[in-house]
């Protein structure tokens, strides 16, 4: 097992982070830490999850969230590289 | 007649306009507390609505019209209970893929959240098995949400949508605005396939010296068996059609070995088991498929065509994964695999030799009940044979489900309904409903359980009142078979809680009778043929025949749960004859 960070992009609607953590529990993934917050965009929030699995599961985690809907983008944030890129860098979500 | 934008009105007639602007011809339904603003303008609509007698009728009906038709199905209920009736046919339809749009009415804005009468979180209780679902508390918003519905559930791999609307929603003044196109940041399906993978795709299949076409329901739903037939012809390997894809393929093809998986023929999990490519086509490694996951096909290098990203290396680690509509991907593939054939074409004859062997050594078959009843594989096959080609049968969940699997040799897509991913008992006479309001001219075949029969046969007066005339075959062993094969087979025979005296009580056919629909009755195999008959010379009513076949017939061949495919039984404690085969 190892530890990994993603960056989710989700739209700042009610329920997203129950069908965010919901998705969790059900497919048996293990949340270590999540944060959630606010972006530039107020229709945008930003969620911080790590996750604690495997190189081929963490594949698996990344399709089976960005199934959803409301997730916009998601990215894995390197140890090398914790501090998250700017958010107008991501020209898929400015409007 | 479409509505101008720009128009006012409630926001209940809103949302009948919207489902109106989406295609809607039909739906599915109950009314109640929440719901009710929205029948008012339903009473003017040219949608028909059925009036269900249950909620998870119109779930299921509405799965039944979307199989056939290839349609989002539509069903519509109140807040509360009539919401948390739809969970099971979301779940199902959520399993099988099915393209549902789900409307309930939620209590007013203002009491969500106080445990109101009639209230239940049916977002958050949907949120599993749905692809997408809407609370609706802003009438302004009802026709773009309609219009995302449709979109999410009909597009990409489909599936059910739920919209949940708020009572007010329904009855403040709005006005109407129908979008012109949807667009959402998070949900953009990957239609074409990458081209690199189509070239990988041809280039793995010309190094296989035993390749199999390994398709799933994901062919049907792309709409694309004539280009499978296309493939299958132009590389001339066998095809195994799962549960979910009979039809896809015509089971008269000589390349077709069946039905794979727990209860498939011989030929189609040998096939599998000893291949060394499999060509994968909307399937996705379900375990009643690969039995015990790590004895799956070991030698097989594998090519996974679907149009879900998250089906690929989610039970099998995928060698060319090719992301995409498989429409779009077959029509790729052809061309690609017949420039790759000119330069390098394998020969496939040992391996066609072999899997033919294995046909012709191995066919489905059945034992006559030694006390002269009736053999439930018979009256299946009866049924098949004396009902025109293009029928539709409709299965529950049970022993009775693969028999009409394995005996009724399906040629043509949309003819086979059941309830694969969920296991749905009780998913056929209404699921059978919405086919016939699908396909009124054709015949439509509920092939049922007693058991399942007894858990949604309420919606056979909704079928007489509404002129629906399906025909229902109820295999009556008096026993949740399925189970009971199970008890004999892993319980020594404990039958704990399995006999249902189903021949004793209900009476079918006066049960049938009472609802509005022809009743009959057969139980000697010399009358089946005359009844069968009789059944389908009825077309104005619905026809419901008990046919009291022989209690302990079982399912075979069978992977037991948990185990290898190469441990498949043709009989009780009886293997294939191995050493005889050549592989």
């Amino acid at each position: 097992m190892s530890k990994h960070t993603l960056e989710v992009l989700v739209e700042n609607s009610p329920g997203v982070l129950a069908r965010v953590s919901g998705l969790f529990a059900r497919r048996a993934y293990n949340i270590d830490a999540l944060k959630v917050g606010p972006t530039e965009n107020p229709a945008i929030s930003k969620m911080e999850i790590d996750v604690n699995v495997e190189g081929h599961a963490l594949e698996q985690v990344i399709s089976q969230l960005d199934k959803l809907v409301n997730v916009i983008s998601i990215k894995e944030i390197l140890p090398t590289n914790v501090k998250p890129a700017p958010t107008d860098t991501q020209p898929d979500y400015q409007n | 007649m479409s509505t101008p934008n720009g128009t006012s009105m409630s926001g209940a007639t809103s949302l009948v306009k919207s489902l109106e602007a989406a295609g809607v011809d039909v739906m599915f339904g109950i009314p109640g507390g929440a719901i009710l603003p929205a029948y008012d303008p339903i009473f003017d609509s040219s949608i028909r609505h059925i009036l269900v007698r249950h909620e998870q009728g119109a779930g299921h009906a509405a799965t039944g019209y979307a199989q056939v038709s290839g349609r989002a199905g539509v069903c519509i209920a109140t807040s509360g209970p009539g919401a948390t009736n739809l969970v099971t046919p979301l779940a199902d339809a959520a399993m099988d893929s099915v393209p549902l749009v789900a409307i309930t009415g939620q209590v007013p804005s203002a009491a969500i959240g106080t445990d109101a009468f009639q209230e239940a979180d049916i977002r958050g209780i949907t949120m599993p098995f749905t692809k997408h679902n809407y609370l609706v508390t802003d009438p302004a918003d009802i026709p773009r949400v309609i219009a995302e519905a449709f979109h999410i559930a009909t597009s990409g791999r489909p599936g059910p949508v739920l919209v949940d609307v708020a009572k007010d929603a329904l009855q403040k003044e709005t006005v109407f605005n129908w979008p012109t196109s949807v667009s959402l940041k998070g949900y953009q399906p990957t239609i074409a396939p990458n081209a690199q993978s189509i070239s990988d795709a041809a280039a793995l299949i010309t190094q296989s010296h035993r390749p199999v076409f390994y398709v799933g329901g994901g062919i049907i739903k792309a709409n694309a068996a004539k280009e499978l037939r296309e493939i299958a012809e132009l590389l001339g390997a066998p095809v195994v059609t799962t549960l979910m894809a009979l039809g896809s393929f015509p089971h008269s093809h000589p390349l077709h070995m069946g039905m794979p998986g727990m209860h498939g023929s011989v030929a189609a999990v040998t096939a599998l088991q000893k291949s060394d490519l499999l060509i994968t086509l909307g399937a996705r490694f379900d375990d009643r498929v690969t039995g015990k996951l790590s004895t799956f096909a070991v030698n097989a290098k594998v090519i996974h065509c679907d149009v879900d990203p998250a089906e690929i290396g989610k039970n099998r680690f995928a060698d060319v994964p090719v992301i995409g509509d498989l429409k779009h991907t077959l029509i790729a593939l052809i061309p690609a695999l017949k420039a790759a054939l000119a330069k390098n074409r394998p020969d496939l004859s040992t391996w066609i030799r072999q899997v033919n062997n294995l046909k012709s050594t191995y066919p489905l078959g059945y034992d006559k009940p030694s006390d002269g009843s009736v053999s439930p594989q018979y009256v299946i096959e009866r049924i098949a044979k004396l009902s025109a080609p293009d029928s539709i049968y409709v299965a529950g969940v049970g022993q009775h489900q693969m028999w009409a699997a394995q005996f009724v040799p399906y040629e043509l897509p949309r003819t086979w309904l059941n309830s694969g991913g969920l296991g749905t008992m009780g998913y056929s006479v209404p699921a059978a409903m919405g086919a016939k309001v699908a396909a009124p001219d054709t015949t439509v075949w509920s092939i049922d359980g007693d058991g399942c029969f007894q858990m949604t046969n309420q919606e056979l007066v909704t079928c007489a009142l509404n002129n629906i005339p399906i025909k229902v075959a109820i295999i009556n062993n008096e026993s949740l078979g399925m189970v009971r094969q199970w008890q004999t087979l892993f319980y020594e025979g404990r039958y704990s809680n399995t006999n249902l005296e189903s021949k004793r009580v209900p009476d079918f056919p006066k049960l049938a009778d009472a609802m509005g629909c022809v009743g009959l009755s057969c139980d000697r195999p010399e009358d089946v043929d005359k009844t069968i008959e009789k059944a389908l010379a009825i077309n104005d009513q619905p026809v419901v025949v008990d046919f009291r076949v022989h209690r302990d017939a079982m399912v075979w061949p069978m992977v037991a749960a948990g185990t290898s495919n190469d441990d498949i039984m043709i009989a009780r404690e009886m293997a294939p004859d191995w050493d005889s085969q050549e592989l």
